[in-house]
Formats: structure tokens, sequence, C-alpha cells
């Protein structure tokens, strides 16, 4: 790092800039979570008194319960189906020689280069002819569809450098191949499955746009808030909004330290 | 082709037969129809370079990979098609591949467990497996803080508790260092004698080849080139490859002027007279062209020059000093260089001086060779 | 070792088949399903609200002759060009200074450039509403300071808050691969450079950025991609005077009640970014940048 060429030049407007960018992402979000404490009933400049209130009243609106409690629940399963299916997935890709690779990567990763209007359009399509399908149960649909890629792709890039020795020993040793799945591949690779779940959780419970446009009557939280958002702006909002946002922040920041925990790891063994 | 190994000692029962085993891979072969057995309680090292097949054959053996043509017998019968976890064979890696959320102890009982053997007496034989390999009082640590030398250990127990008709070793004293290299070598071996189990060793290194087995497959490119224990490799090598690639080794080329078993008289174009040397395996008749081999510890110098019976002349073109031998370079023609080791207490050659190098007929040996680019020919 | 490549397991196709059946098998039904039946309506029409099961290629030729439909593609395009420039531009410092000179705060930097990304999305774009609007932070913070006299009314709702809305969007998504390229340029190179000569601004012009650029392409055509498809933030923060396509779509579906328009258009929108990826394909390999 010393005595590297561009050390002595300008180096302040490099970390000026880069700490202006981080205030930059943050700002939003320090600006939801200081509102919540304001005691005015529409959020303005400046904040003179600070309350709590809000965070009660958000939590008795049996509205916002309902949807917060309706996308926690389609968060939990949509993120289980997404690992699910995505543990033998990357497995597979990872470590079996197989013909097009590539191609089927791309098909793979569909779900996420299509914009999620397009995946929600289609998806109502589908579910018309299907009627049943249009509610929850479509959002769940819709959210382990996005889902499933980010877990295979989380997963495949950690099974990459899984050692496959291991897996040779344990059969080897006597283990067959759901054996050795069992003994050896699970507990290895617990942090990136936790971690692949995780995620999958967190991003279902933030998604907007598709489970919009398959809920039917049903309502998630985000669905909930564009609702107020358009036409009330309540600190309620915020209050909730500032939950969220902790639990996710806590939620997603331990997924990353998981992941990056199991990288070193790796590294030394 | 390959002349047919000798067979081990007829009173022992064979652990592993490999009968005309080809690989292949699309069009590369990398096992070309390869036949030896493994006697009960031998130690046989399968020697060769990078990519000569001798890695392929093992994983053949343990049943990772199948053969596309041939057999593999263990003593259950033909294990074609028996998956690894159903074949009695244990394997140590070449980098230990110890199950690092697993203690020593789970790590070497592994096998043991998945064969079903209760609690009790696992933990009694993981127990007696720890003392016969040093490692008492470990088996509650963590594979994170072992030594190298300790994890060596442990992958070798994990394969040995098992009891397996065959142990097989994929150069597991690669990421050792030196010192530690030469300590475990004559561990293995002592252990290996101790337990009475069959070891099936694969290495790149022809010391440790050497040093360790009761029999020796030179390999190369698909092939085995010679099996046969060490000192015969050594002393009486099949063909140039094996001279070649074991030691270091003169080759001096000729051809067969007479064959007086066991002695063969050799016309060359860098001696007046011809040579004498013994005959090793394959006949040879008058007029084949022949390598005459010559290891350097058998090649004296005539430092007066002088010398005419089974020597050859000519300049000192290098003295390397390296410890227990200084080594003469003899620039004997045009193409061909011999090296002599001169022992400590005898005075070295001049740089530049005109010498003869000499040996006695029974520690040269030929062996044919092609005569213009043979398929066996020196790497 | 020179041994081909073999699989430790028995007939590897049979074990991938079987791995890779519930993904595959989801995706037909949810993914390529819900995209083929978008393909097959966009021919469709519709006539006096009922759907006519015909061929036509109506609702393609109306993108280019309705002006609105048009304007809407091209805005998408001008502002998903504009914030891939501006991003690319406010990144590429963030990357460099993460790869080259966070030292020992590399990881927190970079988990920090993440975390936001995981809040929900419309919260953030909610939030930029309260900070630009005419009662908002900004105007009056500025205001308070003597800044300006009125509040500035074109911050909130209008292509300029859009384009900041989807720059701090997408902005991790340009920071990413930009890292990941930047910190495979070793600093022996660059020593190496100014050994021979070259002042540090050169040696960043002749080795840092060419070695970086696939990560740039890849940063770029990705911004692009999510970019041209946004719904929310021009939803919340555009206003409604000009319209992005994913909202003209919204407009076609809800209140047209043109389906086989709507699924023109996205089925259009989908065309363009499968042309850029596939630019991007030729253009830059994955390993390059991954």
């Amino acid at each position: 790092m010393t005595g590297e060429p561009g050390t002595r030049r300008r180096p302040g407007w490099l970390l000026a800039h880069t700490v202006l960018i981080y205030l930059f992402f943050y700002l939003p979000i320090l600006t939801i979570f200081f509102f919540a404490f304001d005691t005015k009933p529409i959020p303005g400049w400046p904040i003179d008194t600070l309350t709590v209130r809000w965070f009660g009243e958000g939590l008795q609106d049996p509205q916002l319960l309902e949807a917060l409690w309706a996308s926690f629940w389609i968060a939990i399963v949509s993120a289980t189906l997404a690992t699910v299916m995505g543990i033998p997935a990357a497995m597979a890709l990872a470590w079996l020689p197989i013909p097009g690779k590539r191609l089927l990567m791309g098909v793979i990763l569909g779900p996420i280069i299509v914009p999620p209007m397009v995946l929600g359009l289609g998806l109502l399509l589908l579910f018309r002819l299907a009627p049943d399908l249009l509610g929850a149960i479509g959002v769940v649909i819709a959210h382990t569809t996005l889902n499933v890629c980010f877990s295979t792709l989380i997963l495949y890039s950690r099974l990459l450098g899984f050692r496959r020795s291991l897996l040779e020993a344990a059969m080897d040793l006597g283990a067959t191949e759901l054996r050795t799945f069992r003994e050896v591949v699970l507990p290895l690779a617990f942090p990136a499955i936790g971690a692949a779940f995780l995620l999958a959780f967190t991003g279902s419970f933030g998604e907007f746009i598709v489970a919009w446009f398959v809920a039917g009557f049903a309502r998630t939280l985000p669905i909930e808030i564009w609702t107020w958002l358009r036409y009330i702006l309540s600190p309620k909002v915020n209050a909730i909004a500032t939950l969220i946002m902790v639990v996710s922040i806590t939620l997603s920041t331990l997924a990353q330290l998981w992941i990056i925990r199991q990288a070193r790891a790796t590294a030394r063994g | 082709m390959a002349a047919a190994p000798p067979p081990p000692r007829p009173t022992r029962e064979i652990a592993v037969t490999v009968d005309r085993v080809t690989k292949r891979y699309g069009q590369t072969v990398a096992v070309d129809d390869v036949s030896f057995e493994v006697a009960q309680g031998e130690f046989v090292t399968l020697l060769g370079p990078s990519g000569c097949g001798k890695t392929t054959l093992l994983r053949l053996i343990s049943g990772f990979i199948e053969p596309t043509a041939g057999d593999i017998r263990l003593h259950e019968g033909s294990v074609l098609g028996v998956p690894p976890y159903r074949r009695n064979t244990s394997m140590v890696f070449q980098d230990y591949a110890l199950f690092p959320h697993r203690t020593v102890a789970q790590n070497i009982g592994f096998g043991l467990r998945m064969r079903g053997v209760p609690p009790a007496a696992i933990e009694r034989r993981v127990e007696t497996m720890l003392e016969l390999l040093n490692l008492s009082g470990l088996g509650g640590r963590r594979i994170g803080a072992i030594s190298g030398g300790q994890a060596q250990r442990v992958a070798l127990g994990r394969a040995l508790v098992v009891e397996p008709a065959v142990l097989l070793l994929d150069e597991p004293l690669g990421a050792l260092d030196l010192k530690l290299r030469k300590q475990m070598q004559t561990e293995l071996k002592g252990i290996q004698r101790r337990v009475g189990a069959t070891f099936l060793y694969v290495t790149h290194d022809q010391e440790e080849a050497l040093t360790m087995s009761d029999r020796v497959a030179v390999m190369s490119r698909g092939h085995i080139e010679q099996l046969d224990a060490p000192l015969d490799v050594y002393r009486r090598p099949a063909n140039p490859f094996v001279a070649d690639f074991i030691g270091e080794a003169n080759l001096i080329p000729g051809r067969v002027a007479a064959v007086a078993p066991p002695l063969v008289r050799v016309e060359s174009e860098h001696a007046p007279a011809p040579l004498t040397a013994s005959v090793a395996g394959p006949e040879v008749k008058p007029g084949d062209p022949v390598l005459i081999v010559v290891r350097p510890e058998d090649l004296h110098v005539d430092r007066t020059g002088t010398r005419t019976e089974n020597a050859v002349r000519g300049r000192v073109r290098d003295v390397v000093f390296s410890g227990p031998a200084t080594k003469v370079v003899v620039e004997v023609g045009p193409a061909l260089s011999l090296a002599a080791l001169v022992r400590p207490g005898e005075a070295p050659a001049a740089d530049g001086a005109a010498v003869a190098v000499w040996w006695a007929p029974e520690d040269a040996v030929v062996v044919a060779r092609a005569a213009e680019n043979p398929q066996q020919s020196l790497k | 070792m020179e041994r081909p490549a073999d699989s430790f397991v028995r007939r590897p196709l049979a074990h991938a088949a079987v791995g890779l059946f519930p993904l595959l098998a989801w995706e037909a039904l949810f993914f390529l399903l819900p995209m083929a039946i978008l393909f097959v309506y966009s021919f469709w029409r519709m006539r006096d609200f009922r759907l006519e099961i015909t061929f036509t290629l109506d609702n393609y030729a109306e993108i280019v002759t309705n002006p609105f439909l048009w304007k809407a593609f091209v805005l998408s395009l001008e502002i998903a060009v504009a914030g891939t420039i501006v991003c690319a531009v406010i990144a590429y410092p963030v990357a460099y200074f993460i790869a080259k000179r966070a030292g020992h705060w590399k990881t927190l930097c970079l988990v920090g450039v993440v975390i936001p990304f995981w809040t929900s999305f419309i919260l953030r774009a909610y939030a930029w509403k309260l900070l630009l609007g005419e009662q908002g932070i900004i105007n009056s913070g500025l205001l308070r300071l003597g800044l300006i006299d009125a509040p500035l009314a074109g911050l909130l709702y209008s292509p300029v808050a859009t384009s900041i809305g989807l720059v701090y969007g997408f902005l991790p998504f340009m920071i990413m691969p930009l890292y990941t390229s930047i910190e495979k340029v070793q600093d022996s190179w660059l020593q190496a450079a100014a050994d021979l000569g070259a002042s540090p601004w050169r040696a960043f012009r002749e080795v840092t950025f060419p070695l970086c650029f696939p990560g740039l392409v890849v940063g770029a055509v990705f911004t692009f991609i999510f970019a041209v498809g946004e719904y929310v933030i021009p939803a919340l923060l555009g206003g409604g005077k000009s319209l992005m396509v994913a909202q003209a779509i919204v407009l076609e579906f809800e209140t047209q009640q043109n389906w086989p328009g709507g699924a023109a258009l996205a089925i259009a929108l989908l065309l363009i970014i499968l042309a850029m990826l596939g630019l991007l394909l030729r253009w830059v390999r994955m390993e390059d940048v991954l």
C-alpha cells in the first residue's frame, strides 16, 4: 500500500467522494428512521419533538398487521422452496459435467434478468387460467421463482470451491451419495445455505412489483405501503418501515457475515 | 509388448488383480492394457511422471471410474460396476481430505460408522489406531488444530482402521517438507509391515518408491514399463525409459557384437575396443541396437587416461561437488557426456584433463533400443 | 495432474438430471410458460373489451405509431442511458477506493454497499419523496439556510427525480462488477509500470482502466437493463407527465384493459434487454468478471 505510485497524489478526493456516496446510500434510510420518531402527523422538517407513539399505532393497525403477517409467511415459504430447489441444482451445476452449462445458467438466471414487471405480467396471465392461484399463493409462487435464481447462484459459487476430495473420501469409506450429502455437504455448506435462505427471505419480504401483479386481493406489506404512499402519508408507515428496515438490515448483515466467514474457513481448510 | 510381470511369491494370496485394463477418455488413452497383481501384505508402488496413468489406475481400483475394457478383481471377485462405497478398498488422498467439521477420532471412525460397527467397538478400534500412529490423546482435537505430519497420519489411520483388502495411497507425502517426508516414509513402511496391510502407492518420486516398496511398477504413457523389486529396477532396467527415469544413468549407444551369457559384447563408436556388459531382461541378438546402462557410482575414472578395457576416453568437462560425493562429467563424444561419482578421499580429475572412464562388466547392463525415435525413448 | 476431468459420481448425467429437475420444472412452469403466454398474447387483439384470438402485428406497430407509447420507449432509453453513465462515473471512484485503498475495511465497505439493497425498494423510493418534495427536507433545508426564496418544484415529479432514484437504486450493481475487475489489477503491475517511467495517470489509463473494462461493461449493461424496465421509481418520483415504458405497460393493462397491447410492449422491452445481453456476451466473457 505504501510506495504505490498513486499514494501521494490527491488521496483526499477519492476518500471524500466515497464517503459522500455512502452518505447518499444511507440518506433515505436515515430519513425514514428519523421521521418515524417525529411527533408531527405529516412528516416535515424540522423535527421538534420525538415520540414513539407511531410505532404503537402502527403495530395496532389491523391492516398493517395483516399485511405484515402475509409478507412474513410468504417470505418464509418462498425462501424455503427456493433453497430446497436450489441446493440440488447448485450441486449439479458446480460438480457435474453438463453439456451446455452456460446456456443452462442463462435460463436459470432468466427471472432476474427479465424486468420484474414483465414477470409479474406473465404470471398474472398464467394465473388467470387458474384463478385459485391469484392471491397469496400466487405471490409465493412468484417470489419463489425469483428467489430460486439467487439461491442457486449463491450456493453454486460456494459449492464451486468445495473440496471434492472430501466427497470422494466419504464415498470411499462407505457412504452412499445420499449419506455423503448428509454427512459432508450439509454441515459444511450450512452457512451458505443459511445465507441463501436469509437473503431470499429478505428479498421476498421487501419485493413489491411482482407481488402487486399477482396478489389479487391479498396484501403484502410492500403492497400495503404502496397503497398508503399513493394517497396517505402517515407516520405509521414510517414507523413500520423503520421496523422492517432494522430487521432487514440485521438479517442481511448476518447473512453477509456468514458468507464471509465461510469464505475464510474454506481458505484455511 | 510388455513382458509378462514376474509373479509374486506363490505362497501368498492375491489381494488385487488388474487384468488387461484400459481406460480411454475420448481419443486419449490414459491406461493402456495394463495387467498386474498385488499380493496380500505387499507394498507395491506405481511410479512415473505426470500423466503416465498411475493415478488413473488408482482411481479405477478404488471405484471412482470404470475401465473402458478389462477387469479388476478383489477378494470377492470382479468389482466392475461396484461403486466405491461398496468396495473393500480405502484411499489416502493427496490433500488428506480430512473432514474439517469433525474431530480426529470422528474422522478415523468414519468408515467404521458407515459400516454399522457398534459405537463401543468403534471407540476401541479408533483408540488402538491412535496408539499405532503415535497420536494417542489427540482424538478429541479438531482437524484445524493438528500439524501436517499429524494430519497425514490421521488420514492413514482413517483408511487403515476399516481393514481394507488394499490401501490406496495417492502421493500422500507430497505436502510435507523433506525431512518430514523421509521420516514418514520410514513410518509408513513400518506401519505397513506391522499391520500386514496391502499397500498400493502412487508417486512420481523415485527415491520414495525405491525406499519403501517391495515391488515398483514404472509407468509411462499408460503402460507399465517394468514391474520388479527396487533393486532389480535400479540395476537391471528393462528399457531405456526405466534406465533413465530411475536414478541417474549413463547411456552409451552401440550394437551387439556377440552374446555370451551372462555377458554381452557391444561395439560402440565411442570406444575403440568392444565393451562388455551384462545381459538383463529381454534377449538381445548380435546386430541389435542397444544402450549400455552404467550408474555414475559404478563408473570409475582413470586419470592417466590409458585404460582401454571396458573404457571410454574423453575430456573432463565439469567437476561438481555435492556433499557426499563429487560428480565428474566427462565428454566422450560430440553428443555424449558421462557422469562418474568420485568418493571423498579419491582425488578428482582436473578440469579439461584427458581421462578414461571404465566399469566392471557386472555393473553395467544392456537394454534394447529401437534404431530411431523409439516409442519408449528417453524423455 | 494431467488427468482429464472425470466425475466422482457414476452416471453423472443421470445425477445431474435429478438434481436439476425440480428447478427446471419449476422454471418451465412459472417462468418460461408465462413468457410464452405473454408472447402469444401480444399477437392477439382487444376489440370492444373482448379478447379476440387472431394473429396480428398491430400491437407492435402501435409502439411506433402511437406517440405516447413511442415517447415512453424513447424516454426510458434516454433515462436509462443517462442513468447508466452517471452511475458509471460515480461508481468508479468508489469501486477503486474499496479495491485499492480500503485495506482492512474492505469487507465492511462491500457489505455497506450491499445492505441498502436488501431493504425494501419501495421504502427507499418513498424516502426520496420525503427528501425531494416541496415540503421535503432538501427544500426546507435550503429555505432555512436562505439559499433559495421558494421551494424548488422541479426536484420531485420530474425526470430528474427519476434519474436520481435510478442512480440510487442501481449504483450497487455498477460498483460490484467494477470492484471485482479493479481488484484483479495487481499492484505489482502498477509498480512495474511506474518502474518503466509511467506517471500515475498514465499507468491508470494504460494498465488499470483497460483491465477493468469488462467489469465496467457488465455493470453498465446490467444497470441499463434494470433501469429501462423499472416501474416503482418513475411511478413514485416521476410525476404523471412523462412516463417510462413500465408505466405505459401498466396503463395499457389497467386503464385501457388492452392486454395484448400491454403484452406487446412487454415483449418489446424484453427484446431490447435480450439484445443488450447478447451484445454483452459477445464483448465480454463472464470469466473475466465473476
